[in-house]
């Protein structure tokens, strides 16, 4: 049955300040849905913890529209005293001693934690299928066939669930943008360095960005505010002003010039998703923006997939050197320091996580460093240099979120194809340039989720949420859940 | 000898900043073991490194120092490999773009003065400390972090007496900048030599040897002597030098077999991403230069300058607290050249039979020079000082009250004084100068003693002496 969490923040604010409803209201109903979940969302759910805080939390605080807000963070950041496992047997047990910075910021703010969230196991993946835990399913699927996506895909599932205001996640090539695209969600990440990364466990940091799903833009505007601005802890955080994100919403996108890239679309096979993808682009012409398709140059998009994998395999590698057994984390006895590690190791981690450690172990050294390392490197740089020179041009990036609905499970992709090697895998674009970028439902497909994506220049966040707000105007596809779809409200 | 020894070393300066390299950990090297620790020390997933600046002002210091091209952008690498002493499973250390390069120091061989190159000094951090047992390893994280520079040489010295000085001058350098203790038998300042041997006038290079280990510079000297001699002999019984790390084994005078080569390790280094390249404003990098303490040799030149010998100049330097003691006296408008003797020879036998340092002593150092300015002025034998002296150190008073306490006063060297009292002396002894004549020579010695006691000790007893066999010739 509908719930309060099956709305947008704003609203669920305004209801905590009017007292009609209150933390504790939300975290109830929180924890009922989080023990109803049948899509295997979480690590561990927080049950006493939350209750607690929701229960001390009684004077609505009327300029704070995160107070009391019920949330949910993915198990790859640290939570002080909370078991943080990444979904991985190799961090089995470990307590953090300290809360990541997000997490800081968001006790300041008075959310409170429901459950920390199951994901691909380190954050390496995006399908939600690797976890320790054992895979992900879509809440749009009661048959449980289709995936949410990945690599936060227990975050992407329990807001899909309506178990949560928001929901924290960590976007490496596109792991939170992804998954929103596959539930239904707001999926944001914003420029590199916007938000701290201080207790959030690196997958490929030069890559990494903490991201978040919500219901509507107009969350992810506010939710920014809290999350973003320098951290001491965080030496990569930038010191640039935070803005007032909100403001911008109603900005509207008169003169604005979008463009999408040809080769994109053009590989695109679902039909569905083309004519709804062409059609918003005459909403957004209405509305006073510009539409242009851009070539990109195939070669350069066909170059994200291995770049991508060369850099965050190699830049993993060593993330996860540390990961050893001697300091935290299942020990085991050897002869030798090496044979200790080697066990933690090898019974540690999974078989896709060791592949991935080989591969980028091989391209760091130094007989391959030049061939496979630098020049995923170079790759990079060209790719962005490309990039921006194209958002010298236009203000946005208008494309797809993925090539179409979630796919099934075991649904194999050819990964050679051009569809599989650009359509799946071009919103790591905003990785390796560090840009904001926002991913919002397009229109539902056979009762499942089309997503679509925006990107735009480094820091202007603002703009981005006007775009997106008034994208999602067109769509009107705001505060989705799957409890809605099934109550027939979408 | 037949072979040319081609010596290069690496040395590494333990920096003595407040926190560590890349954490808010305090970096004290007193504490009980694991309690100068935050989680990144311990590389619990999601930190992150945090640059200190303070280590980087110190680097920028001790690259000036050795005249090296310092870069206005720092760069830092990661270099990969696993070892229970490497809690994140890689350092974080400066490959591609050290903060300074290439750069000399000169030493000094006998009158003439060496110039050693200096190829590059970089930053990077500690790793933990292992104390091993029979079968097991304990692991203390207060090291892990710690900030280091490592400078390292050009393959330009050639025998141990060259290395010795080469260390002796960077101890120097990272001491007086206060940069760092310095202290080898400490760890604070760990050396390893690369050493190779080739007949004179033959291009390449033999094959290296790395001895490690080397915890006095003097054991520097002997270490690589002896494998000089060690390698000299087998390659002139045909043997062939093994790519091997040897430490040195100080009871037996001799470097033995750690471990041999094998292919060299393959570090993997790539950036560090989670430092982004840090630009340093020209301002900063002169500020740090401009705040360094005064150096060794500009101190060594001022001391000279205030008359004290070389040797004098060296003792007093080669600690630094003895220095910095010696140059608070100056002030008070001293004799330094006095200051120094006393220093020397009196401050230092007390020292070193109360154990104490000279950090403990309770006389202030304007005392000090305060005592030299009696001495001058009232002519007090520099024996009567030090009598002062020792009784301002064991009781911790002024030289005013010390002096008056041991009822010092000035000596009488005034002729027509010392004369009366010759006169009188001899008078009442007739018997001695008779003795003294006949060849007694302790006559003399009894005929002192009595003019010291109608003076009440006043007496300059060599005055005493001369106007004595003066007066007793005239008899």
């Amino acid at each position: 049955m509908m719930g309060y969490l099956d709305k947008g923040m704003k609203e669920l604010h305004e209801l905590l300040v009017m007292k009609k409803i209150t933390p504790l209201d939300l975290a109830k109903e929180a924890i009922e849905r989080a023990k109803a979940d049948s899509c295997n969302s979480f690590e561990k759910i927080l049950e006493q913890e939350a209750l607690d805080e929701a229960a001390r939390l009684t004077e609505p605080e009327e300029d704070n529209i995160l107070w009391g807000l019920p949330y949910i963070a993915k198990d790859n950041f640290s939570t002080k005293g909370i078991e943080t496992t990444a979904s991985s047997n190799v961090l089995k047990g470990y307590v953090p001693l300290f809360d990541a910075s997000v997490i800081s910021r968001l006790k300041e703010r008075k959310c409170v934690l429901i459950a920390k969230s199951s994901m691909d196991e380190l954050a390496m993946g995006g399908t939600g299928t690797t976890s320790h835990i054992g895979k992900a399913y879509n809440p749009y699927d009661p048959s449980h066939e289709r995936m949410v996506g990945g690599s936060s895909s227990g975050s992407a599932a329990a807001m899909a669930e309506g178990i949560a205001a928001f929901a924290l996640g960590s976007d490496t090539g596109d792991s939170v943008r992804k998954p929103a695209s596959y539930a239904g969600l707001v999926g944001m990440k914003p420029s590199w360095g916007r938000i701290s990364r201080y207790g959030l466990f690196p997958f490929a940091p030069s890559l990494d960005h903490v991201g978040y799903f919500t219901r509507d833009v107009e969350g992810a505007a506010y939710l920014l505010e809290a999350l973003a601005g320098h951290d001491d802890m965080d030496s990569t955080s930038s010191y640039r002003p935070v803005e007032a994100y909100h403001e911008y919403l109603n900005k509207g996108i008169a003169e604005k010039k979008f463009c999408y890239f040809k080769e994109i679309v053009d590989s695109l096979s679902d039909e569905e998703m083309k004519k709804k993808f062409f059609a918003s682009l005459e909403e957004l012409k209405k509305k006073g923006a510009s539409v242009e398709e851009v070539a990109f140059g195939l070669d350069l998009l066909r170059a994200i997939y291995p770049a991508y994998m060369v850099i965050s395999c190699a830049e993993a590698t060593s993330n996860d050197a540390n990961l050893d057994g001697i300091k935290f984390g299942p020990y085991y006895e050897g002869k030798t320091y090496q044979e200790s590690m080697n066990e933690a190791r090898t019974r540690g981690f999974s078989e896709l996580i060791k592949r991935r450690f080989v591969i980028g172990s091989y391209c760091l050294m130094r007989e391959n460093q030049e061939e496979l390392f630098l020049r995923a490197q170079r790759l990079r740089h060209m790719i962005v240099d490309r990039l921006n020179a194209i958002l010298r041009e236009y203000d946005f990036v208008y494309l797809p979120a993925a090539p179409g609905i979630a796919p099934r499970f075991g649904e194999s992709s050819d990964k050679l194809s051009s569809e599989y090697l650009i359509d799946d895998n071009h919103l790591a674009l905003g990785n390796f340039a560090g840009l904001p970028s926002i991913t919002l439902p397009l229109a539902l497909e056979e009762g499942y989720p089309l997503g679509v994506n925006l990107m735009g220049r480094a820091y202007e966040e603002g703009e981005l949420f006007a775009a997106a707000k008034a994208l999602e105007d067109i769509t009107g596809l705001s505060g989705l859940s799957a409890i809605n779809k099934k109550e027939g409200r979408l | 000898m037949n072979f040319e020894a081609v010596i290069g070393l690496e040395i590494h300066v333990e920096m003595k900043t407040r926190s560590k390299m890349f954490s808010s950990s305090p970096n004290s090297f007193s504490r009980a073991v694991n309690t100068e620790v935050t989680p990144f020390d311990l590389a619990f997933p999601g930190t992150m490194p945090r640059l200190n600046k303070e280590a980087v002002r110190m680097a920028i210091r001790v690259a000036n120092a050795l005249h090296m091209t310092i870069d206005h952008e720092l760069h830092f690498d990661r270099k990969n490999y696993f070892y229970p002493d490497l809690p994140k499973g890689f350092q974080i250390t400066q490959q591609r773009r050290p903060i300074g390069s290439d750069g000399y120091l000169e030493i000094r061989k006998g009158n003439e003065k060496k110039r050693i190159g200096i190829e590059r000094i970089h930053m990077e951090e500690d790793t933990c400390k292992q104390t091993h047992f029979v079968d097991y390893t304990l692991l203390d994280y207060n090291r892990a972090g710690v900030p280091l520079v490592e400078i390292v040489s050009r393959p330009e010295m050639h025998d141990g007496y060259e290395a010795m000085k080469y260390v002796e001058a960077i101890r120097n350098i990272v001491v007086y900048s206060g940069t760092s203790d310095g202290k080898m038998e400490e760890g604070s300042l760990r050396v390893d030599v690369n050493i190779s041997l080739r007949p004179y006038g033959q291009k390449e290079f033999g094959t290296k040897v790395e001895i490690k280990n080397l915890n006095s510079i003097k054991n520097i000297q002997d270490a690589i002597d002896f494998e000089i001699e060690r390698q000299s002999k087998a390659l002139l019984s045909g043997e062939k030098i093994r790519q091997e790390t040897r430490r040195y084994d100080e009871s037996k005078g001799a470097t033995v077999l750690m471990r041999v080569k094998t292919d060299a390790v393959d570090y993997k280094y790539f950036p560090e991403p989670n430092l982004v390249p840090i630009r340093l404003s020209d301002a900063f990098v002169q500020d740090a230069i401009d705040t360094c303490p005064e150096l060794y040799d500009s101190k060594f030149e001022r001391y000279l300058q205030m008359g004290l010998t070389e040797k004098d100049a060296e003792i007093i330097l080669s600690d630094p607290a003895m220095a910095s003691y010696f140059e608070a006296a100056a002030p008070s408008g001293a004799d330094m050249k006095e200051v120094a003797n006393f220093l020397i020879v009196e401050v230092n036998s007390y020292l070193n039979k109360t154990g104490k340092g000279i950090k403990e002593i309770k006389m202030p150092a304007t005392e000090l020079g305060k005592l030299t300015l009696i001495l001058k002025k009232e002519k007090l034998t520099h024996k009567q000082g030090a009598d002062i002296l020792f009784k301002c150190l064991e009781d911790g008073i002024g030289v005013e009250e010390a002096k008056k306490a041991l009822h010092i006063e000035a000596m009488v060297d005034d002729e027509g004084a010392i004369l009366a009292f010759v006169t009188e002396a001899l008078d009442k002894n007739p018997q001695s100068i008779a003795d003294y004549k006949a060849g007694k020579d302790r006559a003399i010695s009894f005929l002192v003693g009595q003019v010291m006691k109608l003076s009440k000790g006043k007496a300059k007893p060599s005055a005493v002496m001369a106007k004595l066999k003066e007066e007793i010739a005239k008899r």
